[in-house]
């Protein structure tokens, strides 16, 4: 079993403080929740902040009226020689009741209704759906005033006819929330448990939608105090407290306007403002916390990583590559920069040659190295990817010192790659053959273009797809036909060398086995050199020349196929095979490797497989083992024990 | 072995409804998903049901789970008819049949502590009502699972494991119910290989130690080798070939059998051998090839092969494949 950690035995951080953790980091819902909390403090505390009593109106004069801000009413006096301040203290109380009861009227019937809609689907969703859009283009404002003036405008009247009108986006909304949601397969395992619908949607619905519900009460509040706001102004509010709604109606009405004083009106004006943009920052920051799909862009491709300078001396040693190698790969490492810090030496020191024509193996599991290598050849690294160390030379060039534009000319052009996941890779609303075509004439810039067309149809017909199916859409081939579809992109522009990223993972066998005969089939009638990345080693074992056996970002083993299959010499190679079913021989038991690859942000000080090694010794905790060259250079492995053997 | 039948399923049929052909149209077009059929299990069997996708293995699993109801036929458990129950019935049944998936990342609710996840079940079903006597039945289900100490996992969430043990935490909160039956579908086909081992091998010690059937549902006749005592191969949502390991892996009689097993690549590049890649996919399960289904896709197909839908031929007591080539 994995050896756990100091660390790993603390208790695990609970969901609340990871969100802080996060929300900490956002601006602008931090400045949405202090405006929100100061002016709460303010309804809250009205009493002791308040400059004056909220209804000193004792001996008004009619020179207390509209009185211009000083000393003693700091914004003035009102229409009725109330101090205009302590109205807008205790305006706030009215304004935030308004519009916090209201709101929680309407999330939770929009909350209800929409996981009711969302998870029983049928009949069911059909009416409250219907129902829902119906509400929706009733427009509110009028409704709003129809129903208040009908009804006795009260305070209660007004949060609820505010809170029953506000439901519907927050319905739709956690509609669509709970779709999603239950589709996943977490919620068909509680029902394969035996749990009630009740109990589904109180463990497994509500919690995946109370993100949403979050942001979506604090954009419903804002909404709820703007309407109670224009009905007070509209003199629909309750005439027996004073809203900012209030206080702008009356002012407007009684001639703060013609008198000049702008006062009475701009500060309740300023209080909506406030809040509604308050509430509005905190919502915009709460989404952008809490809805996960908003927090990729640390995945997305950046700028390309110029190499840094001081490490690069070497280049102009290194001869270009001669003879029959295509692509030379010498001591590539990558290091991935979070926040300025180094967070994980991806790749280091990992060397290897593809020939013309030659079809290497690049093997390992999931976080050993293998995509970012891939990536870093293309220069395709995200942006906190860096080549720190080493060359890629392929024409003559060392593709690492290469400008984008450069770059761009070598990228689909001369290397290509086929990603995993060929759904993903396609855009789904072009048809096949239009995104071909574009690919070509992206890369290729003097084709000309009344030969696009037929070329397109070659393409397809090289790797086994028929013309006619060349203006269909992603989404009406099939996974096989879209792996195809994929090899005859990056086939577009007639490239010597393809990258292929797990390309038949998601595959079934015999779809498999039908792409990696056009792999084969193209690389002999093409003479294509490829990188086949994945981590079935059968496929390999069918496909290969060469075999790189990357584990935690170094080279393990590289070899010639044979010899990794029937003598290696690095234990991670031997467990691997150990692990992997052979049809050949249906009794043998799998063994499995004991842990995990150690994570890249957090090595072992020795070897990498240390932890995991059958006859790991003391040396191997203490001491990075160097390459190993045996039989010339045809086989190299890193390990102490071959070095204790010689 | 016990050879007493522990479920027993016949003539099983699920068709989905899938639209009418044109707007006005009268018949109403069905996706032939499972399309009869029968297979027993025995007591700490292990069974696999091989395919490719769209051959109906997946609605095969969510009938004998109960979570589709059937278009007809029957599935017994235990001698009882288990396909027409009412809910209370359903929710003692569920005990007994416990399911693992296939993606360990999506079927673990991300908002539940991994104690939380493995609880959950023995709450739903109001077993072990008393803490402790409920907090022991977690421990030993993570503990069988690979899940050691189960204390360092307790607190944590689904997203701070690795593929490979949130695959035992589904597996866990499986066993905690202490089923008869674990169906496991396509349960190592997202892990690495070097995890698929690990999973594969706690299954196979699980129907030792707990003495459960299991029945594993693969794309991946390699993945199951030396586990599966009985291998049934589907196509277009029918069993074609089912046998006993050995005799389905070594002999096997089925056209579509031996292409399948033929494609599976062997980890040796000495062993490089002849593949039959059959050309193009699996037919949609709407449109039924006449006769027999995999004529359109059979490199031996004969002209009967598009009349005559073939029935089962016995090559021993345990060995039957449906092929018209075996009829003598």
């Amino acid at each position: 079993m994995e050896k756990l950690t100091q660390k790993d035995n603390l208790p695990s951080s609970t969901q609340f403080s990871e969100f802080w953790r996060k929300f900490k980091k956002n601006r602008m819902g931090l400045v949405g929740l202090v405006m929100l909390a100061a002016i709460t403090f303010v309804a809250v505390f009205a009493p002791l902040i308040a400059p004056h009593r909220s209804s000193s109106i004792l001996n008004v004069g009619v020179s207390d009226i509209y009185k211009a801000p000083s000393a003693q009413h700091i914004f003035g006096t009102d229409d009725a020689g109330a101090d205009v301040f302590t109205n807008f203290i205790y305006g706030a109380r009215v304004s935030l009741t308004v519009g916090f009861f209201a709101a929680f009227i309407s999330i939770v019937i929009g909350g209800v209704l929409g996981i009711v809609a969302g998870f029983f689907g049928g009949r069911v969703e059909n009416i409250l759906m219907r129902f829902t859009d119906i509400m929706l283009v009733i427009p509110d404002l009028p409704l709003m005033v129809v129903i208040v003036a009908l009804t006795k405008p009260s305070l209660l009247n007004i949060i609820f006819v505010i809170g029953l009108l506000g439901w519907t986006t927050t319905a739709r909304m956690v509609r669509s929330q709970t779709l999603a949601v239950k589709s996943r397969k977490f919620v068909l395992r509680a029902r394969a448990i035996g749990s009630s619908q009740f109990h589904i949607i109180r463990r497994h619905i509500f919690p995946l939608v109370t993100p949403i519900l979050v942001v979506q009460a604090v954009l419903v509040v804002s909404l709820a105090v703007l309407n109670e706001s224009t009905l007070s102004f509209l003199g629909l509010g309750d005439p027996t407290v004073l809203s900012w709604g209030q206080m702008l109606n009356y002012a407007f009405g009684r001639g703060a306007m013609s008198t000049g004083a702008w006062w009475a009106l701009v500060v309740p004006g300023f209080g909506i403002v406030w809040v509604v943009l308050g509430l509005t920052l905190l919502g915009q920051g709460l989404e952008q916390v809490l809805n996960p799909r908003l927090d990729t862009h640390h995945l997305m491709p950046g700028r390309p990583n110029v190499k840094s300078t001081s490490v690069a001396l070497s280049r102009n040693e290194t001869q270009p590559a001669s003879g029959k190698s295509l692509l030379e790969v010498q001591n590539l490492s990558v290091n991935y920069v979070t926040e300025g810090q180094l967070s994980a030496r991806a790749v280091e020191s990992v060397s290897f040659t593809l020939k013309e024509g030659e079809l290497i193996g690049l093997v390992g599991e999931s976080g050993c190295g293998k995509t970012t290598l891939m990536l870093a050849l293309l220069q395709l690294l995200p942006s906190a990817g860096q080549i720190v160390n080493g060359q890629v030379l392929f024409g003559g060039r060392d593709l690492t010192t290469l400008s984008d534009d450069e770059m761009n000319t070598v990228r689909w052009s001369e290397i290509s790659i086929v990603f995993q996941g060929a759904m993903n890779a396609l855009n789904p609303v072009r048809s096949v053959g239009d995104q071909i075509a574009e690919a070509i004439k992206k890369h290729l810039t003097g084709f000309p273009s009344d030969k696009i067309s037929t070329r397109v149809v070659e393409l397809l017909d090289l790797v086994g797809i028929a013309a006619d199916h060349k203006d269909h859409f992603p989404h009406q081939y099939s996974g096989g036909m879209r792996q195809r579809a994929m090899i005859a992109m990056a086939l577009a522009c007639n490239p010597q060398i393809i990258i292929a990223d797990e390309p038949t993972t998601a595959l079934d066998v015999m779809i498999q086995a039908q792409i990696l005969e056009l792999l084969n089939s193209l690389r002999t009638k093409l003479g294509l050199a490829i990188i086949f990345v994945t981590h079935d080693l059968g496929v390999v074992a069918e496909m290969c020349d060469r075999v790189l056996v990357m584990y935690g970002g170094v080279t393990a083993e590289y070899a010639d196929v044979d010899i990794i299959y029937n003598e290696a010499k690095h234990p991670y190679t031997q467990e691997l095979l150990k692990a992997f079913p052979d049809l050949t021989r249906p009794k043998k038991k799998l063994s499995s490797i004991p842990g995990y690859p150690p994570r890249l942000d957090a090595l072992p000080a020795g070897c990498r497989f240390a932890p995991r090694c059958p006859v790991v010794f003391e040396r191997c905790h203490q001491e990075q083992p160097s390459l190993h060259q045996m039989d010339g250079n045809r086989h190299i492995a890193s390990c102490h024990l071959l070095e204790a053997s010689k | 072995m016990n050879k007493e039948r522990l479920l027993e399923v016949r003539g099983l049929k699920k068709y989905f409804e899938a639209g009418r052909p044109a707007l006005f149209s009268r018949d109403i077009r069905k996706v032939h998903a499972v399309d009869g059929v029968d297979f027993q299990l025995r007591h700490s069997e292990v069974i696999a049901l091989v395919g490719e996708s769209g051959c109906g293995k997946s609605t095969l699993a969510l009938l004998l789970m109960g979570l589709e109801d059937p278009t007809a036929g029957t599935v017994t458990f235990e001698g009882r008819d288990i396909t027409h129950l009412n809910d209370n019935e359903r929710k003692d049944l569920r005990r007994k049949i416990q399911m693992i998936f296939q993606d360990p990342y999506e079927s673990l609710n991300p908002t539940q502590t991994i104690e939380e996840i493995v609880n959950e079940p023995l709450l739903v079903h109001g077993i072990a009502k008393d803490k402790r006597e409920r907090d022991e039945r977690v421990k030993k289900a993570m503990e069988d699972s690979g899940l050691k100490p189960a204390e360092v996992y307790l607190n944590r969430f689904p997203h701070e494991l690795s593929g490979g043990q949130r695959q035992r935490v589904v597996i866990a909160a499986a066993l905690v119910l202490e089923p008869e039956i674990l169906l496991a579908d396509e349960p190592v086909s997202m892990l690495d290989v070097s995890i698929r081992a690990e999973i594969i091998n706690l299954l196979a010690e699980l129907r030792i130690t707990r003495q459960i059937a299991v029945i594993f549902i693969t794309h991946d006749l390699g993945s199951v080798g030396f586990f599966a005592d009985r291998v049934a191969v589907m196509y277009l949502g029918r069993i074609v070939e089912i046998g006993t390991m050995l005799e389905v892996l070594e002999k096997p009689q089925h056209p579509y059998t031996k292409a399948l097993i033929s494609v599976i690549p062997v980890p040796n590049p000495r062993l490089r051998r002849k593949r039959i890649i059959l050309q193009g996919e699996t037919p949609n399960p709407i449109d039924l090839p006449t006769g027999c289904r995999f004529h359109p896709r059979c490199p031996v197909a004969i002209s009967a092969c598009k009349i005559n839908d073939p029935s089962f031929v016995s090559r021993s007591n345990s060995h039957q494949t449906a092929c018209l080539l075996l009829v003598k």
